[in-house]
């Protein structure tokens, strides 16, 4: 019993190291036109892939991709006009990324179009132990925060061949 | 050896088993309960004919109940579980779109 206050010390970077996206986050589906908001960890993780196929291409590569997820979650806002989401919200995520457990492998700004994409990755054993990637764009702000060993390669494989694919599965869209 | 010879052969010897035998083998076995078959035995358990009606449709009522919870479970619980991987594939597929939206910039700005 006198090991355990040192062991829950011990563990206790690792866990500082999960980030948490700001509740501010979700008033931001009031203004979007188009929400994706999707939390998995635990056991729904566990049974949402006991449901994918071995058969269907994409279900099996799916499944092979989160055979070492603990959870996903990504928040993606759609807006009808620019400038709708304050930068305070990503810098927000963005000043939970810090080294040396967060680094980032893909910062791109383009002033220009206003398209920016950041990747950050936490290593653990020389494995991607954790991943998020943030995608601000004028109209459109996505979080995708991954915990749990993931092959980027393959990830990257899901999302089609050229540029971003339109979703059709369950987004909450708004009639207004 | 002719000691043990002589041993079976008073063991095994004849005897006669008196006059009245077959008179005692048949009034035993008259006295003995008729015979039931295994449903005779199983209806009697549960008593009387009207208590057997009550308990079948008590059984029945029971089977059906408890059938009826475990489908409506199964039913609710397929739900969830397709509900979850279509928000897994949404999760996976918007993950993956980003990443090679970023990794296209990269190479768009190194071309530049």
């Amino acid at each position: 019993m006198r090991k355990l206050p040192i062991l829950l010390l011990a563990a206790l970077p690792l866990w500082a190291q999960e980030i948490r996206l700001p509740p501010e986050l979700n008033r931001l589906s009031a203004k979007a036109v188009e929400t994706v908001d999707v939390t998995l960890e635990g056991p729904l993780l566990q049974m949402a892939a006991k449901f994918l196929s071995n058969e269907k291409p994409d279900e099996a590569q799916v499944k092979a991709l989160i055979s070492g997820l603990k959870s996903i979650q990504v928040k993606s806002f759609e807006f009808a006009t620019p400038g709708e989401y304050p930068e305070s919200d990503v810098e927000a995520i963005r000043s939970q990324l810090r080294a040396p457990a967060w680094q980032r492998i893909v910062g791109v700004v383009s002033k220009r179009e206003g398209e920016n994409a950041e990747v950050y990755t936490k290593m653990v054993n020389d494995k991607i132990a954790g991943l998020v990637i943030l995608a601000a764009e004028p109209r459109e702000l996505t979080i995708v925060n991954i915990v749990g060993t993931i092959d980027l390669s393959q990830l990257s494989a899901l999302g089609g061949r050229f540029g971003v694919p339109r979703v059709e599965l369950p987004r909450q869209k708004k009639d207004d | 050896m002719s000691r043990l010879d002589d041993e079976l052969r008073n063991a095994l010897r004849r005897e006669d088993p008196g006059e009245d035998f077959t008179k005692r083998v048949l009034e035993r076995a008259a006295a003995l309960p008729p015979k039931r078959s295994w449903r005779e035995r199983l209806l009697a358990v549960f008593g009387p004919a009207g208590n057997r009606w009550a308990a079948g449709a008590l059984a029945a009522s029971l089977l059906i109940g408890v059938g009826g919870i475990e489908y409506r479970r199964q039913q609710r619980m397929r739900a969830e579980g397709e509900a979850a991987k279509a928000q897994l594939m949404v999760a996976m597929r918007i993950a993956g779109s980003k990443l090679r939206l970023a990794r296209e910039k990269v190479m768009q700005v190194g071309e530049e």
